[in-house]
């Protein structure tokens, strides 16, 4: 049981990281700051150090967990295997309709409905659940959306057309920022299941950290996940809700990075994957021409509003099976690994990677496309794409032509 | 139910450092533009200084450095 869940609960690292490459990598990307792959590669390797840099949410986290979902009541393996079930196919769905949701909302949504079952509903906390979870889920976009439109203002004000291709640079650290910052973080709740589970088992002793092996594993999943790279969530994020560029990434990343680092270090926690949308939305209403798509915004806040409902759902159904024995357990991962490998043969219909990530989205998701009409959005993108050079060099020119006019 | 004094908090410190960083970068790729002779170590010394502050946001990241 112990094992099954640690594997599970690895497999739920990995989807958290490919879920979260977005965060930091999708406007460099957009942008063209960062190489697809040289920026997936950037967003691994610093959240495998990020993992191993610090323990302490893992440490926090182990308890919170617990008291969050339950309310003192005593967690078992069966419980965790169901929530991080639930977790993980929800993650899994999400993925393939390329919305960015919180992966520890689904954390906490699994948990919470294996609890319910397992514990009756008076093991969770409303409350607290209101207060830490459902609230900070409203106030982390508009906090970071507030912050990315004035941050673009700014940037906008101050810099002249022709310089802002400087913000390329600039771009390269402050994702890299948000991406070691998101590695610290993430990893950590995955290193704190698997302790709590080790607990529960009894192969550690209670009131402990997690074992070095723990961090190491938990640090390559998420590694791997991140190199994986979520690109339909990319694509999303860098595309689908505005365009985006240099000057708008720059200050979208830096308004994203201090608010995680401001809410992570006094003492209100908020999602990066809220943060980061919100952030993306902000700098969209920033930027004087820049619009924004309202109804895939729409979409992604309805994505975050039945994640802890759905993935609660799961979990509560994973639970039901799972509680009447080994063989319920049996069935759980069965079915958990059937859905999981038909999602990933589902998305191979309609594959979003490294090459056609500059795509813009019409509709999130359209798993159904022929070969021919494949082509011909292509042939439309770079059309597109031809129309939008010349616009630049374009506006480009009468700026110039305005700067001499001022001199 | 909520903290909303800590929210407040965050909301102003995260205000005043993105807008801090986002202002120096501008400032410097400004400057640094510029012809005139004192203006490139100007937009040298702003993109120092925008530095600085990621370096400070990676100092908070790591609690090996605050313990």
């Amino acid at each position: 049981m112990v094992v099954l869940v640690i594997v599970l609960a690895l497999f739920f690292d990995f989807t958290n990281g490919f879920h979260d490459t977005a965060n930091a990598m999708a406007t460099p990307i957009a942008t063209g700051a960062l190489k697809p792959k040289a920026a997936v590669a950037i967003a691994a390797s610093l959240n495998l150090v990020g993992a191993f840099l610090s323990t302490e949410v893992a440490r926090t986290i182990s308890g919170g967990l617990i008291k969050e979902g339950e309310g003192g009541i005593q967690i078992t393996p069966v419980m965790i295997f169901a929530g991080l079930i639930g977790a993980t196919l929800w993650n899994m769905v999400t993925w393939l309709l390329g919305l960015p949701s919180s992966s520890s909302h689904a954390l906490f949504g699994g948990l919470i409905g294996a609890a319910i079952v397992g514990a009756g509903f008076g093991s969770v906390d409303f409350a607290v659940l209101m207060s830490k979870v459902v609230l900070p889920a409203l106030l982390a976009p508009l906090t970071a959306g507030l912050v990315a439109y004035l941050a673009t203002r700014l940037a906008y004000g101050i810099s002249k057309k022709r310089q802002r291709n400087g913000y390329k640079h600039g771009q390269v650290f402050t994702s890299s920022l948000v991406s070691l910052a998101h590695g610290t973080n993430d990893a950590q709740k995955t290193m704190g299941v698997i302790t709590l589970t080790l607990i529960a088992g009894g192969y550690q002793a209670a009131g402990s950290g997690p074992e070095f092996w723990v961090i190491a594993v938990c640090a390559l999943a998420i590694a791997l996940g991140t190199y994986t790279g979520g690109w339909r969530i990319i694509r999303t994020m860098g595309k689908g809700l505005t365009e985006i560029e240099p000057g708008q990434g720059f200050a979208a990343e830096a308004s994203t990075a201090a608010t995680i680092l401001a809410s992570s270090h006094l003492g209100f926690a908020l999602s990066t994957t809220q943060v980061s949308s919100g952030s993306v939305i902000g700098t969209g209403i920033g930027r004087k021409g820049a619009s924004v798509r309202w109804k895939t915004a729409g979409r992604i806040g309805i994505g975050w509003l039945i994640t802890i409902p759905a993935a609660g759902l799961v979990g509560a159904l994973a639970a039901v099976v799972a509680l009447t024995g080994v063989v319920g357990v049996v069935i759980d991962t069965v079915v958990a690994v059937a859905v999981i490998a038909g999602i990933f043969l589902y998305s191979r219909r309609n594959r979003v990677d490294a090459r056609n990530v500059h795509d813009e989205p019409t509709v999130l998701v359209r798993p159904k496309r022929s070969r021919k009409q494949r082509q011909a959005e292509a042939r439309e993108a770079e059309a597109r794409e031809a129309d939008s050079r010349e616009a630049d060099s374009h506006d480009e020119s009468t700026d110039n032509s305005k700067a001499a006019d001022l001199a | 139910m909520i903290d909303w004094a800590a929210f407040f908090i965050v909301l102003v410190a995260t205000l005043v450092s993105a807008c801090l960083v986002v202002t120096l970068y501008s400032v410097g790729l400004r400057l640094i533009d510029g012809t005139r002779g004192w203006r490139r170590p100007a937009g040298i010394a702003c993109f120092v200084l925008c530095g600085l502050v990621v370096l400070y946001g990676v100092y908070l990241v790591i609690p090996y450095f605050h313990r």
